[in-house]
């Protein structure tokens, strides 16, 4: 049950991040906390299951570890052109999707 | 390992972790929190070896330590670029939004309370051999598609990165 408690706090302290912070980079790095909570509980549990089910768990940690990944490389680069075009990377001044 | 030392194990990278997630939620200095962004990265890392996932923690020190952290670094030396003094980071400064959020934890904590409970102790999730089992068995679709996922996103970043430079 702590697991389950520290994983919701590390949630909550990821999504407050996002929220609160004004700074694209700061947005993203919240984003990881979130995202990093959610893979302590996965694993976490999945080390309660049995030895089969435990390595699917494993695998499926893995994937998700290098879709957040590729999350992450897409999401910088995103900011890095944003901010060259933009001159800001301040998520209120950032208002306007356009192609 | 004895209770107390795995008890204490535990506690040391929870408040590793929840120090880590403060830093990038409180920091005004971009460097700051970008360490702070390691600290936890290590923490998660930390967590996954204690779970015995080792195969897990070690992919996590590569993939984001050395990687996403890395790249993060190199966004802010990229984007932080100002004439005046080191760059900050600013917060807006309404309770509401952190109280929403950890409205949404709490939630989460007791929808998820039930399940944990039922949760068993034992268990042992093995190492590179049955995971690599796994991979290159039953799960060779999805790893498989999981390339590809990671060719598009390298692709998407070149296109990015290039479009950013001509524009």
């Amino acid at each position: 049950m702590m697991l389950l408690a520290v994983a919701c706090l590390l949630f909550g302290l990821g999504l407050s991040g996002v929220l609160v912070r004004r700074d694209v980079v700061a947005v993203l790095a919240s984003v990881e906390v979130m995202l990093g909570g959610a893979m302590v509980l996965l694993v976490g549990l999945g080390a309660t299951l049995s030895t089969a089910r435990a390595a699917e768990v494993h695998g499926i940690a893995l994937m998700v570890l290098v879709v957040i990944a590729a999350e992450a490389a897409i999401g910088l680069a995103l900011l890095v052109a944003v901010a060259r075009q933009m001159r800001t990377t301040r998520v209120d001044e950032l208002t306007e999707v356009r192609g | 390992m004895s209770a107390f030392v795995s008890q204490s194990l535990f506690w040391l990278l929870s408040a590793v972790a929840i120090t880590g997630a403060l830093s990038v939620l409180l920091v005004r200095d971009v460097m700051r929190m970008a360490l702070g962004l390691g600290a936890f990265l290590l923490a998660v890392a930390g967590f996954f070896a204690y779970y015995g996932f080792g195969f897990l923690a070690l992919a996590e020190l590569f993939v984001y330590v050395g990687g996403v952290l890395v790249l993060i670094l190199f966004a802010i030396m990229l984007v932080h670029r100002g004439p005046g003094g080191a760059p900050t980071l600013e917060n807006r400064l309404d309770p509401l939004y952190v109280v929403a959020a950890f409205s949404v934890s709490t939630l989460l904590f007791l929808m998820l309370r039930p399940i944990v409970a039922v949760a068993g102790s034992s268990g042992s999730p093995g190492g590179p051999a049955e995971l690599s089992a796994l991979l290159l068995g039953p799960m060779l679709p999805q790893f498989e598609a999981l390339g590809v996922l990671l060719l598009t996103g390298l692709v998407t970043v070149v296109l990015v990165m290039g479009r950013g430079e001509r524009g």
